[in-house]
């Protein structure tokens, strides 16, 4: 319930951490975007096999992890996908089965691309979802935001709430544990009563760390600023040129397998 | 000398609760250390709340600098970052989320221009022993980290006094004394040091004065020894005796003379021991041990290394943050790092070597230190300054 295993906790120790989190970003946002201009299977797959390739061996992040984590998503594509597969029409017939006398499944050959092509732009698209976020932790993303010059009562905000998540996930930690050891989930009914006085405990923890935060910022002299400025590690050439060598590519491979 | 800051006649109740605080007053001088001591609940917090206004008192002044605080929000300002408030939790005062931000946060909101900001957090940063932290999230850092970004934090506001709500509550024994002897440079460096702590062991060798609370009252305020000698008010507080008082107290009552002052360290109650014995207990065949001085910022790591090897050092220890990051860049393990100056005097009256490694103003400070032990004991510990050069095995003495 309360995995320790955060995106984020892995982005700050990943091995492009001191890559510019422009150059990330370009790779990221310029393949998803990518992806939804692909024709067939062919190139999606190819991203998400070079994604998760970089993810893994350039970022050096944990196998099992990453597979566990790209699991969720993929499960819920692959479900779509057979539904796409056996009910969306066609006209080549591969195979079918009746089960009711008025209900057959059928495959068809059109229906199978369009299945696989879809499960392979949500497997793409997720890696490079999970490279951004496996690569460019969140403080990092609060600066390219104000360069991007998002609103700064919005970075404001999402720091606020970064800077909280981690306290109350210990806090509700420390609440499951203890009623754990007093056996509080051990029957369903039990274990919904316990649930909602976590999430009570939890929203008066909230209102408390509230009351406290507007005490430390007024003993610091709050005056509606935030400190925002972050420094990054200049822009590589290499690392940008072969992000971007590598968009040309894909680029070339969507033209290529369209023609 | 005009107070720095000055209390009369306190008082103030929470909404629908007993009084936190009664017939409150209190004057405080520009340095001092001052130790805030008294059970739970005795009113600690609150006083400390009302020095920098973030509570106003039900009746009675607080004057700062001889002007009465007013509690406009300018004026409100002015006060909070003359007067620096670090809370007893980091994980209430830190609230940005980088160590960066965080210790900016005062800067940037005091109109710092970006190079200021910079400056002053880096500097702060720097005397906290904290650099390289920058771009960490503070949920990756250990209880003592965390602590010294808040007080980093407040540090980067150049306040003149810094005030500490319980500041080792949440440590181990390492980290309490490290965030004691960071206090204490801090104390050096010619800042105000007010903490509250229900820690009497803690609270007695570090403090110039000691405050006893109890029921939101001030019942003593002076020196350590007469604050703790007092067993009614120390019974009334629900403290107990610091251990080396009642060691000393123990002895008096068996018949040991004690000379002059109540011991406040181990190195005192040795003194002590050592009159009854007609001068030394022991002295080693080498007579005193020499206790050698370095000054990290004047002295390189392979030198430091190359004088090890060729002289028997028994003990090294460090004293301030700086000096501490050189000792673990260059690998030394140091055997002390708090209250270095008595400890390793300990040692030279043992017949060792000792090695004090520290920086600018603190290397006058040992030498002060042992000087005014040897005149005041009749005593010829020696102490050298230890001078980088290219012969490794140079001691030079001053």
């Amino acid at each position: 319930m309360f995995a320790h295993d955060f995106l984020e906790e892995a982005a700050q120790h990943n091995a492009l951490l001191q890559v510019h989190p422009y150059t990330k970003l370009l790779l990221g946002i310029g393949s998803i975007i990518l992806v939804l201009f692909t024709p067939n299977y062919i190139v999606p797959c190819f991203l998400a096999v070079t994604l998760s390739s970089v993810t893994i061996l350039l970022a050096k992040i944990n196998l099992k992890f990453y597979l566990k984590l790209l699991g969720i998503p993929l499960s819920f594509a692959f479900m779509s996908a057979l539904i796409i597969i056996f009910l969306s029409e066609g006209v080549t017939k591969i195979w079918s089965i009746q089960i009711f006398p008025w209900f057959t499944l059928t495959v068809t050959e059109e229906s199978l691309n369009h299945g696989l092509h879809i499960f392979a732009r949500v497997f793409g698209g997720m890696c490079a979802l999970f490279f951004i976020s496996l690569t460019t932790p969140m403080t990092d993303l609060f600066g390219i935001m104000k360069k991007l010059k998002v609103p700064d009562l919005f970075i404001d905000l999402s720091m606020i709430i970064y800077r909280y998540i981690f306290i109350f996930m210990e806090k509700a930690r420390q609440i499951y544990l203890a009623q754990q050891m007093r056996l509080g989930y051990t029957k369903p009914r039990e274990a919904l009563n316990s649930y909602s006085m976590l999430f009570g405990s939890i929203f008066i923890t909230s209102w408390d760390a509230g009351e406290d935060l507007i005490h430390a910022m007024d003993c610091r002299c709050y005056n509606g600023k935030y400190a925002k400025m972050i420094t990054y590690n200049p822009v590589e050439w290499r690392s940008l040129s072969a992000v971007s060598l590598y968009l040309f590519i894909i680029i070339g491979m969507i033209l290529w397998t369209s023609g | 000398m005009d107070p720095l800051i000055e209390l009369k006649d306190l008082e103030y109740a929470y909404p629908y609760a007993s009084p936190a605080l009664s017939d409150i007053s209190l004057c405080i001088q520009k340095g001092e250390k001052i130790a805030l001591v008294g059970s739970n609940g005795a009113g600690k917090s609150t006083l400390l709340l009302t020095l920098n206004g973030m509570i106003r008192p039900d009746k009675g002044t607080v004057t700062f600098h001889g002007k009465p605080v007013s509690y406009d929000r300018a004026s409100l300002r002015k006060i909070r970052q003359k007067i620096g408030f670090v809370f007893q939790d980091p994980d209430v005062q830190i609230i940005a989320p980088t160590v960066w931000q965080d210790v900016a946060f005062g800067p940037v909101n005091l109109d710092y221009s970006e190079e200021q900001v910079q400056q002053a957090v880096s500097d702060a940063l720097h005397s906290v022993g904290l650099e390289g932290f920058e771009k960490r999230p503070p949920y990756h850092l250990s209880g003592g980290e965390k602590k010294r970004v808040a007080i980093a934090g407040i540090l980067a506001m150049d306040p003149d006094v810094l005030i500490l709500d319980e500041p080792t509550s949440m440590l181990d024994p390492a980290g309490s004394e490290d965030i004691m002897d960071l206090l204490d440079e801090l104390n050096h460096q010619g800042k105000t040091i007010i903490i509250s702590t229900h820690d009497v062991e803690l609270a007695y060798p570090w403090a110039d004065r000691i405050i006893l609370m109890e029921k939101g009252r001030i019942i003593a305020s002076g020196t350590p020894e007469e604050a703790f000698s007092d067993k009614e008010l120390v019974r009334r507080a629900r403290l107990k005796t610091p251990i080396l008082l009642e060691l000393s107290q123990e002895l008096k009552s068996r018949g040991m003379k004690t000379p002059g002052t109540l011991p406040r360290t181990v190195l005192d109650i040795i003194r002590i021991i050592e009159h009854d014995h007609h001068g030394s207990i022991r002295l080693s065949d080498n007579g005193y041990g020499t206790i050698h001085v370095g000054d990290v910022d004047l002295i390189s790591g392979p030198q430091i290394q190359a004088i090890l090897a060729r002289t028997s050092c028994d003990t090294i220890g460090v004293m301030g943050s700086r000096a501490k990051i050189c000792a673990r860049q260059w690998g030394l393990t140091p055997d002390i790092s708090y209250a270095v100056i008595d400890k390793c005097i300990l040692q030279a009256m043992n017949g060792r070597t000792s090695l004090i490694l520290t920086t600018g103003g603190m290397v006058t400070r040992v030498f002060e230190r042992v000087t005014l032990f040897n005149q005041t004991n009749n005593r010829l510990i020696p102490v050298r300054s230890l001078i980088g050069s290219d012969k490794p095995d140079d001691l030079s003495g001053t």
